[in-house]
């Protein structure tokens, strides 16, 4: 810490180094404590054993019933619902921070580009169809209709091979009215509630359907953009100063633009693929990481990352756990939490100068 | 959502999940069941005979009151319009189509016994009908098991419609004004049966068509089942699940057959429950819901696919039974549904 460089109100704001050992922490903590906690009332010793008897330290009895069954609540859905909630959140984070810079725009977050909308609307056909039931069908609807929405819109928001932001977002805020034009036209039609009753959970965010092929699939997206964003680091720095001074900086805006807006779309669409559109977190968490982290990317990136996987962690924690044995989709809850929070952290960064 | 609120019978989450239920898949199917419960030697509730009487009897000039509200059929000949099926099947059930001046909103074949008399009624819609094609048959009484009935778009507000000189009935199952922790019980089916028979003038129908109901559950308790079972009651959803929860049909079907429900503290008719509370629930039998949004097909492949599926007590040991959705909207077959889920947990369960 280079003491007497802060004043004393504002000595954790911008440039310290504490935040990443302490969010790490955190999350840990964070991820050990929403694994000991659920709906089935687990001791945390059994969630030890279970954890224990899975890296092979222990062996579970195959005649104890109630073992295999702690296990599989444990192991096969608890764990893997904590992990998905961890690189969802990380995954909103990252994409909130990108967006924001690459359209320079304080309201931009990963469904700026009607990528949910088209997800949803992608769902609720396959559901609709009846093409199949279950998660993943679902999940897999809402990936081609993420991925159809993002190939119009990067269509549309282009003139002369060149990609242009306010065009971009224009064209994104466009085909998301229209999906969700055809989502409401299509529920109305079928005038069946009951059928898509199920994926209004999912529509209104959820981490319910967490399995480890999804914990895997958005694992390996998040490692991808994550890595690519890092490396841009410096270029992303520049691109928040606006196109000219990047370019005088010797940045190759267009691509930059293209490549990053390619990949944090179809992050996005993977997590909205596995857990419905959940709001809050890509749009205000990058806000309020940057009142600590500064605008630098090296920092703020991770740091956001990090903040939002803490929070979505949390929030789904609660949603699984507050009104148990009832559940509330976790979109909810970023809201319900988040919101205040958000509104007292701006008053408490207006007093500090 | 659009459409959503339409019936107070709802879940927490969508308003009107149990509107526009749809003809099951397996009707045939939930056919051959009835034949072969038939030919156990249980009796089923059936219409009586008596009520197919073609007479239709006068209206009385009584009143009845009506979520509230006071209704009375007095001087002509009523004219009825009835847009919902579990009101429309009623009406038939009581033998008095001859006032019905049209029906609309179908989720299910009628029942086959009641199917004659329904073919003579016109259907001014396949879904609500509008608000100026369900006033152009000039109604007299607007009968619906729904409140979403009264929506804007369909017939309008019960005052409204009494400020044009029709009178409204609404199943007392479906009243706005119900708590979410008062259970429903067959009574209050019953109760609606025993107004529409009085407000018709055939009292005496209505009492010979609860009395074969009551007489049919009555038996049906009869039958061996082990006593204070938990059950599961599987509505809908995969991830999460929609549960019967204490007051609505489902607590209603399962209280009649004597059976306890897995989730008995949960308000309203339907809750979203985690897999994890599932597990921890530990039922004895689950009940599969059968619509053909959700299959019982379907949910057999959840309960094969999904790690704790596959480990519930209840599924290992095949204790799993499948209920039709229709006879879970109030209305003259719930009674049938209990004596059916009684004689499958008795196949089930030893």
């Amino acid at each position: 810490m280079t003491a007497g460089t802060a004043s004393p109100s504002t000595w954790w704001v911008r440039g310290h180094g504490w935040w990443g050992p302490v969010l790490g922490l955190l999350l840990v903590a964070s991820a050990g404590f929403a694994l000991a906690h659920g709906q089935a009332g687990i001791e945390p010793s059994g969630v030890v054993s279970v954890l224990a008897s899975k890296v092979g330290l222990v062996d579970v009895a195959p005649h104890d019933r109630q073992a295999l069954v702690d296990q599989a609540i444990i192991w096969d859905v608890r764990l893997p619902r904590v992990l998905l909630s961890v690189l969802v959140g990380a995954g909103l984070g990252v994409v909130g921070v990108v967006m924001q810079t690459l359209t320079r725009n304080q309201l931009a977050d990963p469904y700026l580009l009607g990528i949910s909308s088209g997800a949803s609307l992608g769902a609720v056909l396959v559901v609709v169809a009846g093409l199949g039931a279950g998660q993943a069908s679902l999940a897999s609807g809402a990936f081609v209709g993420a991925c159809v929405v993002l190939v119009m819109v990067l269509v549309l928001g282009s003139s002369h091979g060149q990609l242009r932001p306010s065009r971009t977002i224009l064209a994104g805020v466009a085909i998301g009215q229209l999906c969700s034009a055809l989502l409401a036209l299509v529920i109305i039609w079928v005038s069946r509630p009951e059928a898509t009753q199920g994926i209004q959970f999912w529509l209104a965010g959820s981490l319910a359907g967490g399995t480890w092929p999804a914990v895997a699939a958005t694992a390996a997206a998040l490692a991808l953009t994550l890595a690519w964003c890092l490396a841009s680091t410096r270029a992303l720095d520049a691109l928040a100063f606006g196109e000219t001074s990047a370019a005088a900086l010797g940045v190759h805006v267009r691509s930059l633009r293209w490549s990053m807006l390619v990949t944090t779309a179809l992050l996005t669409a993977v997590l909205v693929s596995v857990s419905g559109s959940i709001g809050f977190v890509g749009l205000i968490l990058p806000h309020a990481v940057r009142f600590f982290t500064g605008p630098g990317h090296r920092r703020l990136l991770p740091a956001a990352a990090l903040a939002a996987a803490v929070f979505l962690l949390w929030a789904d924690t609660a949603a699984r756990t507050l009104f148990a044995p009832r559940e509330l989709p976790v979109g909810v809850v970023t809201a319900l939490v988040g919101v205040p929070a958000f509104v007292l952290l701006l008053y408490r960064t207006d007093e500090a100068p | 959502m659009p459409g959503s609120s339409r019936c107070s019978l709802s879940g927490p989450t969508g308003g009107g999940r149990r509107e526009g239920r749809r003809r099951l898949l397996t009707a045939a199917a939930v056919v051959v069941l009835l034949f072969a419960v038939a030919a156990c030697g249980t009796s089923r509730p059936t219409v009586p005979a008596a009520a197919m009487a073609s007479s239709a009897g006068t209206p009385s000039g009584a009143q009845v009151v009506s979520c509230g509200q006071a209704v009375t059929l007095a001087g002509g000949a009523p004219r009825v319009v009835t847009v919902n099926q579990a009101a429309t099947e009623i009406m038939l059930s009581l033998g008095l189509a001859q006032h019905l001046v049209g029906t609309a909103y179908l989720d299910d074949d009628i029942l086959p016994e009641l199917a004659s008399a329904y073919d003579g009624v016109p259907v001014l819609s396949p879904e609500y009908p509008s608000r100026e094609a369900l006033l152009a048959t000039r109604p007299t009484l607007v009968y619906a098991s729904y409140p979403s009935a009264f929506q804007p778009e369909v017939a309008g507000d019960r005052a409204t419609l009494a400020a044009q000189g029709v009178q409204s009935y609404l199943s007392p199952a479906a009243c706005p004004s119900r708590s979410r922790s008062e259970p429903l019980r067959l009574d209050d089916v019953w109760e609606e049966i025993h107004q529409v028979g009085t407000l018709f003038g055939v009292p005496a129908r209505a009492e010979t068509l609860v009395d074969e109901q009551r007489r049919a559950v009555d038996g049906a308790r009869a039958t061996t089942v082990p006593d204070d079972l938990d059950v599961l009651w599987w509505d809908s959803g995969s991830d999460v699940l929609t549960v019967g929860a204490c007051c609505g049909a489902p607590g209603m079907i399962l209280e009649a057959a004597g059976l306890a429900n897995a989730f008995p503290r949960l308000t309203g008719g339907w809750a979203e429950v985690g897999w994890e509370s599932v597990a921890a629930a530990d039922p004895d039998l689950v009940v599969l819901v059968d619509a053909d949004w959700h299959t019982a097909a379907a949910k057999r492949a959840v309960l094969e696919r999904h790690p704790l599926g596959r480990s519930l007590r209840a599924v290992r040991e095949g204790a799993v039974v499948v209920v039709p959705f229709s006879a879970t909207t109030p209305g003259v077959r719930n009674a049938a549904a209990v004596v059916e889920l009684v004689n499958s947990v008795a196949r089930v369960v030893r």
